[in-house]
């Protein structure tokens, strides 16, 4: 049992790392926090499943597409609201309720369109029959998803280790005035990687309905506790640290489910104030406490 | 200093208001619900307004009231008064054990705040509670229901809250708090405890909070921990307050005549054109009018109580 | 050291570290009333972390400061602010949605200690040329007037020991004028002052004394004019970033 839960736990670690991502790499970036992630997270999966239902469409297909869309929405949603943003004085308390109140948007006109029933996908998709690893049976759905996961999360690697862009954007990270005075072009590394910020909520998105079991309109509050515990466990602003808190995340869900299962939902709550109040700077550092 | 008139005749107003209103208008739960809303408006405004930390889990005070009112009605059979203060012990024992986050800054607190509301909520509807709490399953006081008088005592306690807020926005008290909420080190430079005032905020802010819980639980006495911790309590509180304006009387005051006048009007039959239009107005707020509608105002020199 | 236990502050060995490096690498000094102290060195030597150690930003990871004779190492500021320790800060942050009289007000109200007599402020702002912005909020300010309403704030509390950090820079030669003598003046009604400056024209105008620091801890203690002809300190400032 023991096997099998932690087992289970660092697949979910894995897509629990993609959830959270985007918005580390948002935060690290910018300096803001996209309380809206949660629900362009739910637009991925609402995008998937009509992808599916709609035109047969494969979820790697629709990954793709959401990717690409979503990388295109985030450009001039950033230049709308972002730049504008942090001119006022207290910029990051300002983030959360914009985009609180671009959340309910979502949200709603969501619901509007879709109402408030949930959606999934048959897991089947993704391949049939279970797959054994380490003697233990695990659905295929869910080793898709953590794949997927793992090749996002390389790829965000990559991208900020590889790319003169990504070199760029780290630079941004470390000193956002640094950068401006080396003349680089913040606004459009920003945009860019809050482009792909939202593009990889997009991308958890699809799997969501794999890995959460089905979707509603009403899950972003919920999504954005689990991201926001693990970034905060993994170290906010620090994309890599991500996978260090995703990882903890999952196995200790995972735990809490096979051994606690009546308690298991109180756990993203209470590791997030658990490791705010006793590391803030998170497992890998940086201070976020005041007086 | 001297006490600005407006802000004392501005909220007696408003409580003469809401104690005649049921003599005139039949719809009492509609009225006890702006009563509600007025008040729990305010009670943020204490904290946020006044010393800029964003409670997103302050659902978790109101909860807590009307959870230590139900428990002491329905397991140690206390009459509604007693019970209203074990309800305000509860979000005060509540808010002591959650100050350490008052140690987080903006962003970090607003989100823990609300995990530790959430966390509340997940202990108080556990099935494995069920012998204490009732668990999902709700909680009926029916023993004590008495509509006419829980009104009065929730525009009671509507009336201490907003004296608190004229006192605060009147006394040195409430000055050196809004120093804290500007910068920490300056107003601990200037001579100011800064842990112990916004401790102090803090209490009183989550003591408002308890008391309409309380109130609110004895009023409509039958309810589940979904309606006594929706979260949706803590966002509308929050958007009155943001949307007419912190810090101020009539902000908050403004924010529920209007905004909540408007969800009454279409916001129960479509909520999800309402919290289409008060997203769209939050998104418009914060970049074209950070500090509400009352700013309108004030920037123009306008004092506003 | 003729008034030994009688200093108004004493530092003794303070030591302060920032992980691995020594910003504060057991530096000593003393001050008394009415004198006007000048901390110099090169970047980097400590001398900002020192006003900050005093004035209660951060305790001291060693050594002793003593003020009027008891420790005050890692108390709380408020609590030096009300015992009659003020500081202005390099990069000052005044209440800026306050009016500039609610501000000085603040540290009237809570800053001012027992034993003290408490400040008139519309004398103060007169003083200090802020009684026509008096009902203005801080945020309208500019930065010098900023500066100039950090120190207001500062003296609000009626400090005995007053810790002033680059409170020149950005200032225009008449406008430096103003400031050195009112520092002087200060001074001369008893209190004692801990300055902070880069520009060495403004120390030789305001100081009795200078203490001359690099990498943490005090090289040259005397006359800014005997300073200046010292070999350490030569070798310290024409190797060191700059002056």
């Amino acid at each position: 049992m023991l096997i099998g839960a932690v087992l289970s736990g660092l697949i979910f670690g894995l897509y629990f790392t993609l959830v959270g991502l985007g918005l580390n790499l948002v935060f690290g970036v910018m300096r803001i926090v996209n309380l809206a992630h949660g629900d362009f997270l739910m637009l991925g999966a609402f995008a998937a499943f009509w992808a599916f239902h709609l035109f047969g469409l494969h979820p790697l297909v629709a990954a793709a597409a959401v990717l690409v869309v979503f990388v295109v929405i985030g450009l001039p949603l950033y230049y709308l609201v972002v730049p504008r943003l942090q001119q006022a004085r207290d910029a990051e308390m300002l983030s959360i309720i914009l985009f609180f109140g671009l959340a309910q948007m979502i949200e709603a006109a969501t619901t509007i369109a879709f109402g408030t029933s949930e959606r999934s996908i048959p897991g089947r998709v993704l391949g049939t029959g279970p797959v054994m690893l380490l003697g233990q049976r695990l659905p295929s759905a869910w080793v898709f998803g953590a794949a997927v996961s793992a090749v996002a999360v390389a790829g965000v690697y990559l991208y900020l280790y590889q790319t003169r862009l990504g070199r760029l954007t780290r630079a941004v990270m470390v000193s956002r005035d640094e950068a401006l005075a080396t003349g680089i072009d913040v606004h459009r590394v920003s945009a860019i990687a809050f482009g792909i910020g939202i593009g990889l909520a997009g991308i958890a998105g699809v799997f969501a309905p794999f890995m959460l079991g089905s979707v509603t309109p009403a899950i972003g509050p919920e999504i954005n506790v689990a991201a926001f515990a693990v970034i905060v466990v993994g170290t906010l602003g620090n994309p890599l640290g991500t996978v260090l808190g995703g990882i903890v995340y999952g196995v200790s869900l995972m735990l809490m489910q096979t051994y606690l299962s009546s308690w298991a939902n109180l756990l993203p709550n209470l590791l997030l104030i658990a490791v705010l109040l006793t590391r803030p700077e998170g497992l890998l550092g940086r201070k976020v406490r005041r007086a | 200093m001297k006490l600005r008139v407006g802000d004392a005749v501005l909220a007696a107003a408003v409580v003469a208001l809401m104690a005649v209103l049921p003599s005139v208008y039949s719809n009492e739960l509609l009225l006890f619900n702006f009563v509600m809303f007025l008040t729990l408006s305010q009670g943020l405004n204490i904290l946020y307004g006044f010393t800029g930390y964003l409670p997103f889990g302050y659902v978790g005070f109101f909860g807590a009231g009307a959870y230590g009112f139900a428990i002491a009605v329905m397991n140690y059979g206390a009459g509604p008064l007693p019970a209203m203060l074990i309800a305000a012990a509860a979000a005060v024992i509540l808010a002591l054990v959650l100050m350490p986050l008052l140690r987080l800054s903006g962003a970090y607190f607003a989100i823990a705040s609300l995990a530790a509301a959430q966390a509340v909520y997940q202990v108080i509807s556990n099935p494995a509670l069920e012998q204490v709490t009732k668990g999902p399953y709700g909680v009926s006081l029916t023993g004590v229901f008495a509509p006419r008088l829980s009104y009065y005592v929730a525009v009671g306690i509507m009336a201490g809250t907003f004296a608190l807020v004229v006192w605060l926005r009147n006394s040195r008290f409430g000055l050196a708090l809004q120093a804290i909420r500007e910068d920490t080190v300056s107003a601990g430079m200037a001579g100011v405890s800064v842990v112990r005032f916004r401790t102090v905020a803090w209490l009183l802010s989550a003591l408002v909070a308890g008391l309409v819980g309380g109130v609110f639980a004895w009023h409509i006495s039958v309810f589940y921990p979904d309606t006594a911790f929706d979260v949706g309590i803590s966002i509308f509180a929050t958007v009155f307050t943001l949307f007419g304006g912190a810090t101020t009387l009539t902000g908050p005051l403004l924010g529920v005549a209007i905004l909540y006048g408007v969800y009454n009007a279409i916001g129960i039959t479509v909520p999800q054109y309402f919290q289409l239009i008060y997203g769209t107005l939050i998104v418009g707020l914060v970049m074209f009018l950070p500090n509400g509608l009352v700013s309108l105002l004030t920037r123009r020199g306008i004092r506003v109580p | 050291m003729s008034h030994s236990a009688a200093n108004l502050l004493r530092v003794e060995q303070v030591v302060k570290r920032f992980g691995g490096f020594r910003a504060l690498d057991g530096v000593s000094f003393h001050l008394d009333p009415g004198e006007v102290l000048g901390l110099v060195g090169p970047n980097g030597s400590g001398k900002t972390t020192c006003i900050n150690v005093i004035s209660g930003l951060y305790p001291p990871d060693g050594g002793a400061v003593m003020f009027e004779g008891r420790p005050i190492g890692g108390m709380p500021m408020h609590m030096l602010a009300r015992r009659g320790i003020n500081r202005t800060f390099q990069s000052p942050k005044p209440f800026l949605s306050l009016t500039v009289r609610e501000n000085v007000e603040i540290a009237a109200a809570y800053g001012h200690g027992p034993g003290r007599a408490a400040p008139d402020l519309r004398a103060l702002l007169a003083s200090l040329e802020l009684d026509g912005l008096a009902e203005r909020a801080a945020g309208d300010l500019n930065s010098a007037q900023q500066k100039t309403l950090d120190l207001a704030r500062a003296l609000a509390t009626a400090p005995r020991l007053l810790l002033v950090d680059e409170l020149a820079a950005g200032l225009n030669p008449a406008e430096l004028l103003r400031m050195a003598e009112r520092l002087r003046a200060l001074a001369a009604d008893g209190m004692a002052l801990l300055v902070v400056e880069h520009l060495m024209g403004f120390i030789d105008r305001v100081t009795d004394r200078v203490i001359v620091m690099n990498a943490g801890k005090e090289i040259f203690e005397g006359t800014l004019a005997t300073a200046t002809r010292d070999p350490e300190v030569i070798r310290v400032f024409l190797g060191g970033a700059h002056g």
